[in-house]
Parts: C-alpha cells; structure tokens; sequence
C-alpha cells in the first residue's frame, strides 16, 4: 500500500534518515519503534509532504506522491496525526472534523455547493466519527476547552474526518493513562476492522507489541529490523540500540 | 439631549462603515498575519473607476456600484498578487512595507486617469431623509448603516456558517496545523484577501455615496479609519472589529458635534493611543 523506497533526509550535517526501505501491506498495523531521535518522525513528515527527501522515493496505491504538498497527500488518501497536540482551538469540536473533511473535496464541479453549505451527508459522517471517538457529546464545545485526552481522541477524529485510507499515527498514547490506552487500543483495532492500514509510532511497547502484525526498528535514522513482534524483542541489535552497547 | 441622541445616530451609522473597513483589515491580518496598508488604496481604485462611469452614464447607479466593486476586487489581486503571495509568510514587515509601495501606485495611478483631483459619486438622491421623533435620518446615512448592516451579517454568515469560512478560522487559529490537516492554506489566504477587498469595495460605494465626491487622499482616510477600528476592537477579533468601528464612528460625531470639526481626528487618535496603550488586548495575538 506504502512503499517508501531508498528514503533519506539531511538536516545540514545531520542525517535524520537514510535509505530506510518500508513496505506498508494493505489493512496492517505496522508498529514503528525506535529511540528518541531515532527518525520516526521525520519519516511521517517526509512522506505527508512536510518536506521533501533528500533522496529516494514514497509511493502509495501505485502511484509516485514523493514531494507532493500536504493538502494533496492527504486527499490521495493518507491521514496523519501530531506528537504534539495540533488542534484548531478557537473551533468547536464537529467544526475541527469539518475543516478536515474539506480535503476529500478540492477543486471540480459543485465546489461552491461544498464550500458554502451545511450538507446534511457531511454532518452525519462527522457525527458517526465523533460517536466512534467517543466525543459526540462534546460535539459543540471549543477544542481548546477539552482535557487532554479527549484533545488525543479529537486528532484521531480529526484524521478520520478526511477518510483516509492509510493512518500515520505519531504517539497517539503518549500521555494517555492506562485506562485511555485501553481505549486506544480498542480504536486500533475497531479501525483495522474497518479497513484501514495503521502505522504506529509510539513508545508504550505494551501496546506496540499486542496491535501490530509486524514492527520495523529504527535507529539514528536507519532501519535495523523488522519483523513480527515477537521476533524484533529479542533481535540483538533492537536490544543494544534500546539498552545501550553490552559487551 | 437630542443633539447627543442625534449624533450618537449619526455616530452608530458612521461608525457601521468604519466596521465594515475594520472587517476587511482583520480578515487579511487574521489568516494572512500580515498587514495590508493598500486596503484603503484598493478602494480608492474601486470608487475612482466608479466615478468615472457615474460621470459617462449619469444616472447609471447598479453599474457604478458594480464597477465600485469590482475595480476593487482587481486592485486587491493585485495587491495580494505583489505584497502576499510573491513573499513569504514568514517575513510580515517586507510584507508591509511593499504594501505601502504599491499604496503609491494605486494612488498615482488614480491621479494620473483623473480629470480633477475631486471626482463626483452619484448618490440615490430621490430618497427622502427620515424623522424620527426630533432626530433626523439623513438618507444617505440610513443607506450606508443598512447596506453596512447586511454586509456584515453575511459576512459573518459566510464565516461562521459555512465550510469555507470554518476553513479561513482555522487558517488563522493555526496556519500549520490546518497545512497539516490538508487544507490549501495558499488558495484560503487568497480567498479570504478576495473576500476582504469585496467587502472594502461595498463600504466604499456605501462611504462614496454619502460623501459624493471623492479625492487621492481617501486611500489614506480608508486605511486609518480601518485600522483605528481593528485595533480598538483588540487586532484580530472580527466582532471586535466592528464595536471598534462603531465606537470610533460616535466618538467621532460627539466631538464634531460638541467641539467642532478641528477636535474630531484628534479625538480619536487620543482614544487609540489610550486603548493601545492600555489593554494587552489591543497588542495580543489575532484569533478570528
């Protein structure tokens, strides 16, 4: 479904990625791990179009998106959510989905139609996304006023809104407490379900370890493996750049 | 008491139109983060091209209004075209500054297709002034506080109800996040700028028509009076935009009224500067 290919970035000296090779299968969790500074993210970023690689290339559904700008990755169908809470305060809750929403719709006939106008189809789906959130009842407040987790579960709904069929979910449980992993965990899985292809990056290994099928390690910007979960514990290299050289 | 009820009238319908040159000033400061000087020279552009076929077709008023419009439209592509999108968003004062250089232009330019340095507005002269009790309505204002009126509420209704006007909030709640989450924060800017110099090219035909008459120097009276409104109604806010613009309108007429024409720009200068200096609101962040 993703294939990214080859793919490296170069901050001034600093190599954030290099030629990391990713296959992302269709309707999978793939758990991608790996130390802080590690890459993880500035691989998300590279392939919703942030910025562009250095070098090498990211193609989803056949087709080459590498260097394509944000609105149009995510209208080709893959979604993203923030490490750091990125929400649209000073809008109510339903309003953040609708923003979102707008990308599946850029350009063509009926655009005004779109732009101008409360469709009742548009407000059914947010309010289906919201309910599988578990925030329709906080549908009219202002995210700003939100606690923090249901700010967590609004991202993901935000995401959802534009209906992709690829996920990027960068620590979507950090700062979660047990009970809202739990719940995480559910959606992951609910999500699956659905369809949907999932990437995870994210650190609680608890939940890495039980929702993805495979996981890929990186470390200092490289891929050192990949595999099932089980397997990648107990790679050697994964232990070193986790626990520090032994020996 | 009737002269204060008289001019707190004159003041409110007044004070509609600053509202309106406020709404147009926070809406491109609001999404864009950039100031736009040529606000009041784009309607300057828009009334001048209007006069000009008020003067070939007298008696033609949809049609100077339309012209009025769109001549401002054109102007303000143009200004979004040279000042906006030609330079990044992460240098705002480069971005001010070449709004004053293309200030000049709009300014010579009207100058140079002028017959005279005061041009003639037509206005509806066959409606008659309205008494209210001992306060008298002129006509001309009770057309610009209502036409200002409807502006706004579609204004609003175009940015509170609709998908696209969710979208312009959240380019200026956050211009990152909403690049982020797909939307096409470029052609929004664009729009919004669009939107902003049509509602700069409606209070000029709404400003002109009371007036009648038009010289160079409105594109400098527009921008002040737009600003003084944003700024009193704390930067950034769109309802604060038009208390400002109302406020600064009877401010405005009470002092014309009681202490003459000398005190009035004065007067509201001095509330300015009180407000600026007082209210962290004033210098705070923008959020539509």
């Amino acid at each position: 479904m993703l294939a990214i290919e080859r793919l490296s970035k170069q901050f001034g000296g600093v190599k954030a990625v290099q030629h990391v090779d990713l296959d992302v299968r269709q309707n999978e969790i793939l758990g991608l791990i790996g130390p802080n500074g590690s890459g993880k993210s500035t691989i998300v970023n590279l392939v919703t179009g942030v910025f562009p690689p250095t070098e090498g290339r990211v193609r989803f559904k056949d087709g080459d998106i590498t260097g394509w700008p944000p609105h149009r990755v995510l209208a080709a169908g893959v979604g993203r959510t923030f490490q750091s809470i990125r929400l649209f305060g000073g809008l109510t809750v339903w309003q953040n989905l609708w923003v979102a929403q707008n990308a599946q719709s850029e350009g063509g006939r009926g655009v005004l139609r779109r732009w101008l106008a409360v469709d009742r189809a548009s407000m059914t789906k947010i309010e289906a996304t919201l309910e599988f959130c578990r925030l329709l009842d906080k549908k009219d407040e202002l995210a700003s006023n939100l606690a923090f987790g249901d700010q967590r579960r609004l991202e993901l709904a935000r995401t959802l809104a534009a209906e992709p069929d690829l996920l990027l979910l960068d620590e979507p449980a950090a700062g979660m407490n047990a009970a809202e992993i739990e719940d995480l965990r559910e959606r992951l899985l609910a999500l699956k379900r659905r369809g949907k292809t999932i990437v995870l990056i994210e650190h609680h290994m608890e939940l890495v370890m039980t929702v993805a099928e495979r996981v890929a390690v990186l470390n200092f910007g490289q891929k050192i493996a990949e595999g099932r979960p089980a397997a990648v514990q107990d790679d050697e290299r994964v232990r070193e750049a986790y626990l520090g050289q032994r020996r | 008491m009737v002269d204060f009820l008289q001019a707190l009238v004159d003041g409110v319908m007044l004070g509609a139109t600053y509202a309106l040159l406020g709404l147009g000033f926070t809406l491109i400061f609001g999404v864009l983060r950039r100031l736009n000087l040529a606000f009041g020279p784009t309607i300057l552009v828009g009334i001048y091209a209007g006069s000009h076929v008020g003067l070939a077709w007298p008696g033609a008023l949809a049609a100077v209004m339309a012209v009025t419009v769109a001549a401002a439209i054109l102007a303000g592509i143009y200004v979004e075209r040279c000042s906006f999108r030609a330079l990044s968003r992460q240098a705002p004062v480069v971005s001010m500054i070449s709004t004053f250089a293309v200030w000049m232009q709009l300014q010579e330019l009207v100058s140079l297709f002028a017959a005279s340095r005061t041009m003639p507005y037509p206005s509806p002269a066959w409606l008659p002034a309205v008494a209210a009790g001992p306060i008298l309505l002129r006509s001309d204002a009770l057309l610009m506080w209502s036409g200002a009126t409807a502006i706004m509420l579609a204004l609003f209704v175009l940015l509170y109800r609709t998908r696209f006007g969710t979208a312009v909030r959240a380019v200026a709640d956050s211009s990152e996040a909403a690049t982020l989450m797909g939307v096409n924060v470029a052609a929004v800017g664009a729009a919004a700028f669009l939107v902003a110099s049509a509602v700069g090219g409606l209070a000029g035909v709404l400003i002109a028509q009371s007036q009648q008459q038009v010289t160079p120097y409105f594109g400098l009276w527009a921008t002040v009076k737009g600003l003084t409104a944003m700024l009193l109604g704390g930067a950034g806010s769109l309802s604060g935009a038009v208390v400002g613009g109302v406020i600064l309108g009877v401010v405005e007429t009470q002092t014309l009224w009681h202490f003459g024409g000398q005190w009035r720009d004065l007067a509201a200068y001095a509330l300015l500067f009180l407000v600026v200096a007082l209210s962290p609101r004033a210098r705070g962040e923008p959020s539509l």
